[in-house]
């Protein structure tokens, strides 16, 4: 990440617009043991309680990295219950597209934070139809599952 | 020049940054070596 990722401008850019950005050495006991870390890198995403709200382990090419993040600072919305800002972030990654492997995660949580903004569960069913049509082999289609029950 | 990331190196700090900007933090650990 230190060679690659983290010195590509759009990422530093990125980082610098939408995160406050801590390194941690991992032989830092105290804060390892605090967030239960065991390899690098290992990237998360923390309130300003120092709360988890997202992770990722391994390496990311920057791309992967702009949008991966992308969605989890969407997930940090989402626990915040600030919805329309979660769903304008898992927008962003769905329309643009920088990253493939990332859309399937987006769409999944795009329809998690609109059902949970309006409390109308066709957007869970909405999820689950965009998934199983376009990214049937991917490990969010098998979560959405349960939403095929919803009616259309 | 080239912009690069700013990196803190103490999450106290961050957690007083984040407070004020309403940001989230990007916690990275890596390996030095």
């Amino acid at each position: 990440m230190g060679t690659v990722t983290y010195p590509n401008e759009g990422v530093a850019r990125f980082i610098d617009l939408n995160f406050i950005p801590v390194q941690i050495e991992i032989s830092n006991q105290e804060m390892v043991q605090r967030y239960n870390v065991s390899w690098t890198p290992t990237i998360l995403v923390l309130d300003a309680d120092g709360k988890e709200h997202y992770r990722v382990v391994g390496f990311l090419q920057p791309d992967v990295f702009i949008a991966t993040f992308e969605v989890g600072k969407g997930r940090y919305y989402l626990d915040q219950e600030q919805f329309a800002e979660a769903r304008a972030l898992f927008e962003e990654v769905i329309d643009r597209c920088p990253a493939p492997e990332v859309v399937p995660e987006a769409i999944f949580f795009r329809g998690v934070a609109a059902y949970k903004q309006t409390h109308d569960p066709k957007h869970l069913r909405a999820a689950y139809d965009t998934l199983t049509s376009k990214y049937s082999q991917t490990e969010w289609a098998k979560r959405a599952e349960p939403y095929k029950l919803i009616p259309a | 020049m080239a912009m690069q990331v700013c990196w803190l190196d103490n999450l106290a700090k961050a957690q007083e940054t984040a407070r004020k900007t309403h940001k989230p933090i990007l916690l990275d650990f890596f390996n030095p070596q």
